[in-house]
């Protein structure tokens, strides 16, 4: 345990600041301007986190994570709303079908050698938000679904800002710290095995298709409980947040993040946010960039260029590299301490 | 031969118009170190991945400690006690030397995504095992101060011995060496040599193919000549080296065997 403590020490170090800047954010300015981005964070980082051990650490490309962030969300406000479920129990039972439809269509894609994983999520993702948009009579159309119900433990209801960004930033640490252990086990090097390659990693006893398949389930659950707390965050949904661009939104994170890092995709999630929210709406009032503002062009045209320029200076993404310039300098430090 | 680990019974691989491997019979013999060896495009690396499962035969089969293997997928073999190491060397990039010794625990390990989850205790007590097996088998190689490094940082003759390593750390019963010593100078093929014998002293039965005829007369107990995709002869190092077809298939093909 000391030895795990003294080998992962500075990840440790990492989680604790997170906690800390997470416990000190809330600030009264941030608590009245800010604090639904924080929490938006949080959701995100869930999605982008399952998308990192699916690619990241698997090597498999999957291009339409909205889809199960779409079915989460709108399971559990179908359930909780119309049909009066619990809506934790309603969160349950999205995760459990989610990872189920994830299974059958990874399935006989995930036997097969090669990307048909990535077209096959594309059309998926886009199947999906067709439905999600077109099922009126139980999605509500593009009107979606209002009046979600608030989520509760015995009387205490999570329905201020500020009770919704504990729930779900708890929601988030939990599930990032259950990833971060499954990749240090043997599940994990198995995991990574078959990203190195997929002969070698058969050769050692590894039952490649059915390992794709679990991660790829896992990261369709990570989607679908990150949908249900946004349904239940926001209160009301609607197929604009799942459609082909959201998908884009989830992948840019986790490749700006740092594909092959657990607290990369938090620092994705946040940078693409604040994009998001706070950078491009301030760009399209400059009349250079207003031409580009027509149906949501500059979105597309932001995420774009981000996951070139990342992926042509930075492969690591952000995080990682930013980790492993940190690291570097440490060493030269105790090596110039050494020599001194 | 007595106890034969591996049988093959007119094993026959056809790709198209090509048959690699046609109809081969033979029979490794339990504890000791055989090589396959032949002229290019004999069918030896078509009959590794036979017996490792990566392909179907297109007829015949192939008993292991008598069984027949029907169509088991490589990563069952591998359970079952089939080690190899590639010709390519095929390292996971991705991790340290040591988590590639680790990685070939698989077999040996139960625990899964729950248990690692939530650190139960049956993790922490398989992966403390994991790690001291593995340690060990990366110090049997030579490798020992080598665990933290990045495999693609080594030279090419300590890759190949990390993967041994890490075939050794699925504690096979049989270990199917593809080229073990393609790259390697006289210096690093003498320590290979020694290193195949003292893993047959662990009980483990060795298949290798190679190209290089000074290591294999050195340590191979049993030799078996393929040509063409058929077996031409076998027998010990001396009886094969005087065979008329043996030397009739290799010349022309570089030196005759000396």
């Amino acid at each position: 345990m000391l030895a795990a403590l003294k080998k992962h020490k500075w990840s440790y170090v990492g989680m604790a600041a997170c906690l800390l800047l997470l416990v000190l954010l809330p600030t009264e300015y941030l608590l009245a301007e800010k604090i639904s981005l924080l929490t938006a964070v949080g959701v995100y980082s869930i999605v982008a986190v399952g998308l990192c051990l699916l690619m990241g650490y698997t090597g498999q490309v999957a291009l339409g994570q909205a889809a199960f962030f779409g079915l989460g969300a709108y399971i559990s406000a179908v359930l909780s709303t119309t049909h009066n479920v619990n809506p934790w129990l309603a969160m349950l039972i999205a995760a459990v079908a989610t990872g189920a439809f994830a299974y059958v269509v990874g399935f006989p894609i995930l036997r097969l050698r090669g990307n048909y994983l990535a077209m096959a999520t594309l059309g998926l993702g886009i199947i999906m938000w067709v439905l999600f948009r077109n099922l009126s009579q139980y999605t509500g159309g593009p009107d979606g679904i209002t009046g979600v119900p608030d989520l509760s433990i015995g009387g205490f209801v999570f329905d201020t800002d500020l009770r919704k960004y504990s729930l779900i930033w708890a929601f988030c640490i939990v599930i990032l710290l259950i990833s971060q252990n499954v990749m240090r086990s043997r599940a994990g090097r198995a995991l990574r095995a078959i990203h190195g390659s997929e002969g070698a990693a058969e050769s050692v006893g590894v039952n490649v298709t059915q390992f794709k398949v679990k991660i790829f389930v896992l990261s369709a659950v990570y989607a679908s409980v990150a949908g249900s707390l946004y349904a239940h965050q926001t209160n009301a949904i609607g197929p604009g947040s799942f459609d082909f661009l959201a998908s884009v939104l989830i992948l840019t994170m986790a490749v700006v993040g740092g594909l092959a890092s657990v607290w990369g995709a938090v620092f994705g999630a946040a940078a693409i946010l604040i994009l998001k929210i706070e950078w491009i709406p301030e760009m399209s009032k400059m009349s250079f960039f207003r031409p580009l503002f027509m149906s949501g062009a500059a979105y597309l045209i932001s995420y774009g260029l981000l996951l070139m320029v990342v992926m042509i200076f930075l492969p690591n993404g952000l995080f990682v590299s930013l980790r492993d310039a940190f690291d570097s300098w440490r060493r030269r430090r105790t090596q110039r301490g050494v020599a001194g | 031969m007595s106890a034969s680990i591996l049988e093959t019974k007119a094993l026959t691989k056809a790709f198209g118009g090509l048959t690699a491997v046609d109809k081969i019979d033979l029979s490794v013999e339990a504890g000791k170190i055989t090589s396959v060896i032949g002229p290019n495009g004999a069918g030896k690396t078509t009959l590794f991945n036979l017996i490792a499962g990566v392909y179907a035969p297109t007829s015949g089969e192939i008993l292991f400690q008598g069984n027949p293997l029907g169509h088991a997928p490589p990563h069952k073999r591998a359970a079952l006690g089939i080690a190899r190491t590639f010709q390519n060397v095929l390292l996971f990039d991705n991790m340290t030397a040591l988590e590639n010794v680790m990685t070939g625990q698989h077999p040996r390990s139960r625990y899964g995504f729950f248990e690692a989850a939530f650190r139960l205790p049956k993790s922490h007590r398989e992966e403390e095992a994991i790690s001291l097996a593995a340690k060990r088998y990366l110090t049997l190689v030579g490798l020992g101060m080598y665990a933290d490094r990045n495999p693609l940082s080594l030279p090419l003759g300590q890759q190949k011995l990390l993967t041994i390593a890490r075939a050794l750390a699925t504690e096979p019963k049989l270990l199917l060496l593809d080229e073990p010593g393609a790259g390697l100078n006289a210096l690093e093929k003498q320590s290979l040599s020694e290193l195949i014998r003292r893993i047959r002293e662990m009980g483990v039965t060795i298949v290798l193919v190679e190209h290089d005829m000074d290591l294999v007369m050195g340590i191979a107990e049993w030799v078996i000549v393929l040509d063409s995709g058929q077996k031409i002869a076998e027998g010990t190092a001396s009886q094969v080296q005087k065979d008329k077809k043996v030397i009739a298939a290799y010349l022309g093909e570089e030196e005759a065997i000396e």
